[in-house]
């Protein structure tokens, strides 16, 4: 993945999830992961096109997707309803959306699809050819990974 | 000995299940194991039949109820104090390996423990007296620690171990045959055997350290530095630390690494490179760390054929390093006259131009994931394989077979070399050698 590319979505992520959740956010190490990963539970998926090709995958548990949108909604959320899927949904917008932002100023063109969030156990995600950064969040609600497979169009 | 067995496996029945067992046994004070169903029994015996000229560590024939047998001394085998004692008789394991039958000689044979397999552990690469090679793994049982040693490696018959460990262990121990007269002489099988297992051992710290990799790409200068590396450090060979290991490496590093190339070593290089290419240039730049072999690359290349369109795609699984590559900067002074026309004066120092910049693209990408990559004209990876698994190795040479244009050229370190060499044609320039693709 192009370096430059890697700032804009870890900061994204970070400040977006702060000043959402209001809350200390500890960013861990990034790492690369090949083709295959799985999902823990829950996971916002944004599809990227423009000068790059590839997708972002905002990846949790459904546990830690209560409690985010407990906190997000201001009220006590226990099932997987509308209102959970909703706002995870937002929220991988808004992280997106800002990633966006700042590689246009960096001059780099993208479009993005609107968000889809798919939920279920034991899941994983392929990319044929594509290897995923990993931007591991963690924060009091649990642990949020920012999953980012893009690559350039040659 | 059946009693112990099944008091342990007693103790042992909640937690783990047996499927393993071993004879142990002790050397110079510490303990040992061999898989039991390599073992086909134990017995005392005194006199052996001597053989002469063979290797110290063969202690003669012995004649086991009608057949002929080799008895190995695993104390000189190993370069382990003998214990004395006060018969003469020696306890000795009788082992039936694939291929032969053979009996070494031990301090003293203590029990059959069962363990599971599970329990075992790989051997850590700084174990001491014996080396790495010869130890299938490490288990505690009873508040003892036993090395299992892999008897079919030691002393088994060379086609059927792999054959890094076929060169390590010497011709006269396989099977029957090792009574036979040696061709050379004792002493130099010795200390062969002694120099291989201090290389192995050397091999394996290196790992360990540095994750560097002994294999077919570098073979050939970690034998050799392993002479000057003795004539440096005396007796005391062994790599410690890892400022230890950094010092054996040293000498490895390719000219200009982690800076910018002279001019005339990029000349030399450039020297390797057609001069009437037309069109799109594309590069492969793996392990580019913070990018001052791309920027060469991007300015040699520019300054031999200026009308092609350049694409340098470098690549690092360095995060830190790799993230500085894209805003790199140069001194004051210029690193030679051939990037003299490729700089401007930037607010941090002199910066490369935007169509010096614009020609790499610099990756954040792990080359053992898959490589999507264009057909490439030429490929500069130096001292970049040989800091992978070997068995990833085969895998980033069959892509450069695949990817790279035929009459394209490859760079390696200046200490490696290709593993599949008959797809490569050498080409030399004053010392500088790369290899084109047939």
């Amino acid at each position: 993945m192009r370096v430059e590319y890697i700032n804009p979505f870890v900061e994204a992520a970070y400040n977006i999830i702060k000043e959402v959740l209001q809350t200390d956010v500890e960013r861990k190490d990034l790492y690369l992961k090949k083709t295959t990963q799985p999902v823990m539970g829950v996971a916002a998926l944004v599809g990227l096109a423009g000068d790059v090709e590839g997708r972002v995958l905002i990846d949790m548990s459904q546990e830690t997707a209560m409690k985010i949108a407990s906190t997000m909604n201001g009220e006590e959320l226990t099932s997987m309803d509308e209102l959970v899927k909703a706002t995870i949904t937002e929220l991988a917008n808004m992280i997106t959306a800002q990633a966006v932002t700042k590689l246009f100023d960096l001059g780099f063109k993208f479009d993005l699809t609107p968000p889809s969030i798919i939920t279920g156990e034991n899941m994983s995600v392929s990319n044929a050819d594509v290897e995923a950064l990993i931007v591991p969040l963690e924060m009091p609600q649990g642990l949020v990974e920012i999953n980012v497979a893009i690559r350039e169009r040659m | 000995m059946k009693h112990a067995s099944l008091k342990e496996a007693k103790e042992l029945k909640d937690q783990t299940r047996i499927d393993f067992k071993m004879v142990t046994f002790t050397l110079a004070g510490k303990d040992y194991g061999i898989d039991i169903m390599k073992v086909k029994e134990i017995s005392k015996a005194s006199k052996f039949t001597f053989v002469p000229n063979a290797a110290p560590f063969v202690r003669g024939v012995y004649n086991l109820r009608g057949d002929i047998i080799s008895v190995i001394d695993m104390r000189i085998f190993f370069n382990l104090p003998a214990e004395e004692t006060e018969s003469n008789t020696e306890n000795m394991i009788i082992l039936r390996l694939d291929s032969h039958i053979i009996a070494v000689i031990v301090d003293s044979i203590d029990k059959v423990v069962g363990i599971s397999s599970e329990n075992i552990q790989p051997p850590h690469p700084l174990f001491g007296d014996i080396n790495i090679k010869y130890i299938s793994g490490v288990v505690e049982n009873d508040g003892r620690l036993y090395v299992i040693l892999d008897v079919e490696r030691i002393l088994g018959d060379e086609d059927q171990v792999e054959s890094r460990a076929s060169e390590t262990v010497p011709q006269a121990l396989s099977g029957p045959a090792s009574s036979q007269i040696m061709e050379s002489t004792v002493a130099g099988t010795t200390s062969a055997v002694r120099e291989d297992v201090d290389i192995g051992f050397i091999e394996e710290t290196l790992i360990t350290f540095l994750s560097f990799y002994s294999s077919p790409v570098n073979h050939e200068w970690i034998r050799n530095r392993f002479n000057s590396w003795k004539k440096q450090r005396g007796e005391d060979v062994q790599l410690a630390s890892e400022q230890d290991a950094e010092a054996y490496l040293a000498p490895f590093a390719s000219p200009f690494s982690g800076t910018y190339w002279n001019s005339d070593y990029a000349m030399k290089v450039a020297s390797f490179l057609p001069s009437d290419h037309v069109g799109n240039y594309y590069v492969w730049n793996p392990g580019c760390k913070s990018g001052y072999e791309s920027y060469s690359l991007a300015c040699l290349i520019k300054k031999k054929m200026p009308d092609v369109h350049l694409r340098i795609i470098a690549h690092d699984n360095d995060l830190i390093r790799i993230s500085t590559a894209p805003g790199l900067v140069v001194n004051q002074t210029s690193p030679g006259d051939l990037y003299d026309d490729y700089l401007v004066e930037g607010n941090r120092g002199k910066q490369f131009k935007k169509e010096i910049k614009d020609s790499i693209l610099f990756e954040y990408h792990d080359i053992t994931h898959d490589n999507t990559l264009p057909k490439l004209d030429l490929v500069v990876m130096r001292d970049t394989v040989s800091y992978i698994a070997p068995e990833k190795q085969q895998l980033i040479f069959n892509t450069l077979e695949e990817v790279l244009k035929p009459g394209g050229v490859l760079l390696l370190g200046t200490h490696e070399q290709p593993v599949n060499p008959g797809a490569w044609e050498k080409i030399e320039n004053s010392g500088v050698v790369a290899y084109k693709k047939k």
